[in-house]
């Protein structure tokens, strides 16, 4: 479970400091899929950073299955992270290693062994559907495939939870909705998906919860919600 | 993670990937650090030097008191009964004039002109002396002066001792001055050889920005980030000492004969090669903590965890 109580994000921009987060209160569940939408600015990317303490809060409480997130200390935020998988709109891979390298990468750095690289990775490949192309180089695919391997290197530590920051903003239509489907297909495992998109096709393919965000603030949260503006 | 065997050899291999492509700046940076462990050990090694040199020296300090031909052997042991109940003196020895001939005669046996010179003297032409060592070098001049002023002093023709004096405390002062000058020289060195390491390690980090992102996103443990960078500075520090013990050493064996020829005493070569175990130890080890003190300033500064 996630929650947020009174949660306030100020960002020190030169001389006047600027409220990202505004009194944020929240609970999501284990297991939901929750689309987080509002236009840029709102506070979205703010919320998520907040989750793996990318960005600590100014102000409130933030806890991930019962761990007080802001009250972690630097050595245990790893363990945090690897509870947690996330993607992101650019992808993040790395260039100069293939789809089976940059997935691997994530398991040698917390010094997994040969064995489980080998048997992990191609498993997690074929769940995303990527079981043709270990040894292309992200500049050979496409970009719902970069997703795609991003995706299966987010799932390799089996998280709980799963963010997604605008994770189809770069991709063609096609592409977004295979990218939406399979986030579909992981949170019927059982994984929690957080969603932040400003796309209200997407949000509306997913057809579940929905939280609308606004400058710093939520002002709407709806169960299977649809999205307005 | 716990730093387990397998991980610490991934840290480290990450760390020796990182140094194989800054090979330029590599070089650079462990260039200043040679200079700097280089300009150490010959502080180092030049106060070995010095000390040896002084305490030779002091060694060899002695007044020697020239009696006047016409003291007797009787009144020679009175002076010496008088001396040797002083506190300051340490050792005083009679050389009368019989046994300074035998000296010098032995001397210079080989040489036909000297023994002919003194056959046609026919008297024996040198002086009987006291020679009178003190406990500490600083106590020669007063010394000196007592027995300038002592009763006996009418029957001293001269006394010898200045020279050595001078030459001491000249030495003395030569090598403080450069002890002083050779520890700032250091350390100016090697705030610049931190420096300098600093920058390449947070060039390397700049270099590694999208894996560095992606590990901590992942959750790789802190010294799974850090440790390479580490490592990499460590490496330039011991690469740097081994350079500094290949350029030092044959130079050690190269001037030893020399100095020894002015000193000989002092056996470099032989000095250097008893202690190479430390010498090694302190040259590697001073070129770790350099490298290894930049690269976790760069670290602290550089690298969000
Ligand atoms: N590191 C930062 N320093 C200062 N201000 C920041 C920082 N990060 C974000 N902000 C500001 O905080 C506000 C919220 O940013 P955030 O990235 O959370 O918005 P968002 O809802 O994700 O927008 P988008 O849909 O464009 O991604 C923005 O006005 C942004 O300028
Ligand atoms: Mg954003």
């Amino acid at each position: 479970m996630i929650t947020f109580e009174k949660v306030i994000k100020e960002y020190n921009g030169g001389q006047k400091s600027y409220r990202a987060l505004d009194d944020i209160n929240l609970e999501i569940k284990d297991g939901e899929f929750v689309s987080i939408i509002g236009p840029s600015g709102a506070g979205k990317s703010t919320l998520l950073k907040m989750l793996i303490r990318e960005e600590v809060p100014s102000g409130g409480q933030i806890t991930v299955d019962n761990i007080n997130v802001p009250e972690l200390t630097d050595s245990e935020v790893p363990y945090l992270r690897r509870k947690i998988g996330t993607i992101f709109q650019d992808f993040k891979l790395l260039t100069n290693k293939t789809s089976f390298e940059n997935v691997a990468f994530a398991l040698e750095v917390v010094g997994a062994d040969e064995e489980q690289i080998k048997t992990d990775v191609p498993k997690v490949l074929r769940i995303v559907g990527m079981d043709e192309k270990f040894e292309n180089f992200p500049h050979q695919l496409s970009g719902g495939e970069r997703q795609r391997i991003a995706i299966a290197r987010a799932l390799i530590h089996r998280p709980k939870i799963l963010l997604a920051d605008e994770p189809t903003g770069n991709l063609d239509l096609l592409n977004t909705f295979d990218v939406i489907k399979l986030l579909m297909k992981i949170n019927e495992f059982g994984t929690t998906v957080v969603l932040a998109s400003h796309d209200r096709e997407v949000v509306n393919a997913v057809g579940q919860r929905v939280i609308t965000m606004d400058k710093g603030k939520v002002v709407k949260d709806q169960e299977q919600g649809k999205y307005t503006i | 993670m716990k730093p387990t065997k397998k991980n610490l050899m991934r840290v480290i291999e990450v760390g020796w990937i990182n140094f194989k492509r800054n090979s330029w700046l590599a070089f650079g940076t462990i260039g200043i650090m040679v200079l700097t462990l280089l300009i150490f050990v010959g502080l180092v090694a030049f106060n070995i030097v010095s000390r040896t040199t002084i305490a030779s020296l002091e060694e060899k300090v002695d007044i020697t008191a020239y009696l006047k031909t016409n003291v007797s052997d009787d009144q020679a042991s009175e002076i010496v009964n008088e001396l040797e109940n002083l506190p300051e003196i340490s050792y005083v020895n009679y050389v009368s004039r019989e046994e300074a001939l035998e000296e010098f005669k032995k001397r210079h046996a080989d040489e036909e002109l000297v023994q002919q010179a003194l056959l046609e003297l026919g008297e024996n032409p040198l002086q009987a002396s006291l020679e009178i060592k003190a406990g500490e070098t600083a106590q020669y001049a007063s010394l000196v002066s007592f027995i300038e002023k002592s009763d006996f002093s009418n029957l001293i023709d001269k006394i010898d001792f200045y020279e050595n004096s001078t030459v001491i405390s000249r030495i003395q002062k030569i090598s403080s001055g450069l002890r002083v000058g050779g520890i700032l020289v250091t350390l100016i060195l090697s705030l610049i050889a931190v420096l300098v390491t600093f920058n390449t390690i947070r060039l390397t980090i700049y270099s590694q920005k999208q894996e560095i992102e992606i590990m901590r996103l992942v959750g790789a443990s802190n010294w799974h980030i850090r440790g390479p960078f580490v490592v990499e500075g460590a490496l330039y520090g011991i690469i740097a000492g081994l350079a500094v013990l290949i350029i030092f050493y044959p130079m050690v064996y190269l001037v030893s004969p020399r100095v020894q020829s002015f000193i000989p005493s002092m056996d470099l070569a032989n000095y250097f090669s008893n202690f190479f175990g430390q010498m090694g130890l302190l040259v590697l080890g001073s070129g770790i903590a350099l490298g290894v003190v930049s690269s976790v300033i760069a670290v602290r500064r550089y690298l969000k965890i």
